[in-house]
């Protein structure tokens, strides 16, 4: 398990890093309108995405998140700024080749699932696979194989109409990774799912974003997300106000905040984060226990 | 993306129903009038396809029978059968007149034929004779049925009654019907019996019609000798002709009436499924995926619609002899080919909105739901 422990990753755009990050933006500026009817819906915005990493990012309505994740998803160019996937530059880049760019760099995963309601699961799956220019019977083997993956075996011909919510998020989750993309985006991916079903697929998203070192951006309003965040950032009128690095409780599993935990302890060097006294207490008993791989695979999520 | 246009059709097939049904009866409009339009046209064409002679001969200038007169004097006869390569002739004197049965009247070609003539009669009876003797008549079956005719029994022609002695098939058609007398009671009404107004003619064994028929025309003035293939499209394209105009306006009637309900269709199935074509934007699929998708789409429905029309049309024309017998549908490979082309353009015209309307759309509009 990669734990939360183990995280280390850069808050503040770093140039010198930028060439190894999936997405480095800076300074990026959405405005709409001009004069008295100006509406700056990002101001200044700069990010930098390692792979693998998971980002969430929090708001409240009208904050910006949406405009922010289309901008990054090359759906929607910034009035100002640089977007830097690679060696490309997406801002700079021609529209005519963004959806290309969009297919085979980005996974979408929408609030609403957005399945195509006459095709079953694995064609849902596949289709995104064929857009990017498989053949129909590879797209179909390939889409199967993630499905099966996630765990649809037994709905792989299944109409979405027949799915749970979960299942059908899944579904997205699979066709967010089809074409094997540096970077998922996630617009409020729990909206529509229970608490219990929304706390799987996130977790099951972060196990794939650490598994194949995927980086995923989230936004949304949902604060238990934050548990499989690496980072969570703070979007208000614009800007990032504050930014959170998340870290796990190795005794109970549960996400804390670095700066906020409530109790932390060195141990060989490592600095670990504590939900509560008693976890910290708990630890410093007998910290090897819960360090052992046995005892971490309960948490891993 | 055919499947997703396949699947898309197949999903909603109330709308499915409503597109193909309403192309299916746009294009049975223009396809049974095309139908009826050939079965007219081979009606027609009939007796000069069927009655038995290699040559038509007639006044010069006369390249048919309907709505035409022809005199040639009787002994052209001798002159023709001089021709080198010339097997018989008979003649017939031929114009339009009506058949009296009490308060009903048939409108008819009177053909005046000699006896036991080698062709120039009927070629296909239902009962009795095919020869008439003077004062006796052929008639057409379905003209003795809907008059409860029978053999024996009197019809008045020309101003004269004569006996019926034959029922002929086929020699009905959607504007009239023909009637065989004696050429003694023709020329007897005439009042002479120097003029003929066809001559008929077959050529010996291995001679080409074409070629007896120029040699004819060389040999003799005043008269034109065509082969029957080029004497029966020049009455088929009179037919063609007179029923021209109406069958261009039936053709764009239907031809619009197809497009309207296919681009309707087409435009509201498109409509519905906005979100998931601008998903599909979002994720990466180019315009023309999606142009694709939308004009498989029609072009599925509207092959639906015109596979049924096909059908209908087919069944149309087993069924409609049986209540119509002077309506003959045919069903021609032209015709097909027209209608199908016709309905690839409604097909590619009807997603021409839906095009333009998923053209527009933004794709950011699936995180804005």
């Amino acid at each position: 398990m990669k734990n939360a422990l183990d995280k280390n990753h850069m808050i503040e755009p770093c140039i010198e890093k930028s060439h190894q990050a999936t997405l480095f933006a800076k300074n990026i500026t959405k405005r709409y309108g001009t004069g008295s009817t100006e509406v700056i819906a990002v101001r200044d915005v700069s990010l930098m995405i390692q792979p693998g990493e998971v980002v969430l990012i929090m708001g409240p309505s009208g904050s910006g998140k949406t405009t922010l994740l289309l901008i990054l998803g090359a759906l929607l160019k910034p009035t100002h700024g640089e977007i830097r996937m690679g060696e490309e530059d997406l801002v700079a880049m021609s529209e005519k080749k963004l959806p290309e760019i969009r297919l085979r760099k980005f996974g979408f995963i929408f609030q609403d699932f957005n399945l195509l309601s006459a095709l079953t699961v694995k064609e849902n799956v596949a289709i995104a696979a064929q857009l990017a220019g498989l053949k129909g019977r590879q797209a179909r083997a390939k889409a199967e194989t993630i499905l099966v993956d996630l765990g649809l075996e037994d709905r792989l011909n299944f109409l979405p109409e027949k799915l749970s919510g979960g299942e059908k998020q899944r579904v997205a989750i699979a066709r967010a990774l089809v074409n094997d993309p540096a970077l998922i985006l996630a617009d409020e991916p729990t909206a529509n799912l229970d608490s219990k079903i929304g706390q799987e697929v996130m977790r099951m998203l972060r196990r794939i974003a650490k598994d194949q070192n995927r980086s995923v951006i989230i936004v949304s309003h949902d604060p238990r997300i934050k548990e499989i965040a690496d980072r969570v950032l703070w979007l208000e009128d614009g800007q990032f106000k504050d930014m959170v690095e998340m870290a796990l409780d190795p005794v109970c599993g549960m996400a804390v905040e670095r700066e906020n935990a409530p109790a932390s302890l060195e141990y060989q060097g490592e600095t670990y984060y504590f939900c509560a006294d008693g976890c910290q207490q708990e630890f410093a008993s007998s910290p090897q226990h819960f360090l052992s791989p046995d005892h971490s695979l309960q948490h891993k999520v | 993306m055919f499947r997703l246009a396949y699947r898309n059709l197949f999903q909603s097939t109330i709308r499915l129903t409503i597109s193909a049904g309403g192309v299916a009866l746009a294009l049975l409009l223009v396809f049974s009038l095309d139908a009826i339009l050939a079965g007219s046209e081979r009606q027609m064409t009939a007796y000069i396809d069927d009655t038995g002679a290699d040559l038509f001969i007639s006044q010069k200038g006369v390249r048919n029978m309907h709505m035409a007169s022809s005199s040639i004097p009787r002994n052209t006869i001798d002159a023709v059968m001089d021709v080198d390569g010339i097997e018989q002739a008979t003649p017939i004197l031929y114009l339009t007149n009506v058949i009296d049965v009490g308060e009903q009247q048939f409108l008819a070609y009177i053909i005046g034929v000699e006896q036991d003539a080698p062709f120039g009669g009927p070629w296909d009876l239902f009962k009795g004779r095919s020869s008439p003797n003077p004062g006796e008549i052929i008639i057409d079956h379905t003209v003795a049925q809907k008059s409860n005719l029978i053999l024996g029994d009197n019809v008045d022609v020309l101003g004269r009654s004569f006996k019926i002695v034959g029922l002929a098939k086929g020699t009905t058609s959607i504007i009239n019907s023909a009637a065989f007398i004696s050429l003694e009671d023709f020329f007897q009404e005439r009042g002479t019996d120097q003029v003929i107004s066809y001559l008929l003619a077959t050529v010996t064994e291995g001679q080409s019609p074409n070629v007896i028929a120029r040699r004819i025309e060389a040999e003799i003035s005043g008269i034109t000798a065509s082969p029957r293939a080029t004497f029966s499209s020049g009455e088929a394209r009179i037919i063609e002709d007179m029923g021209a105009d109406i069958i261009s306006l039936m053709n764009l009637i239907g031809f619009l009436i197809g497009l309207a309900v296919t681009g309707l269709t087409t435009y509201t199935a498109t409509l519905a499924r906005r979100s998931e074509y601008g998903m599909l934007k979002a994720l990466g699929a180019r315009n023309i995926h999606l142009y694709t998708t939308v004009v498989w789409q029609a072009l599925i429905s509207v092959t639906i619609g015109f596979i049924i029309a096909i059908g209908l049309t087919f069944l149309l024309s087993v069924v409609i002899p049986f209540i119509s017998p002077e309506v003959g549908l045919i069903v021609t490979w032209s015709s097909m080919t027209k209608i199908a082309l016709a309905a690839g353009g409604i097909a590619l015209v009807s997603a021409i909105l839906p095009i333009w309307q998923i053209a527009k759309l933004d794709p950011a509009m699936v995180f804005r739901s």
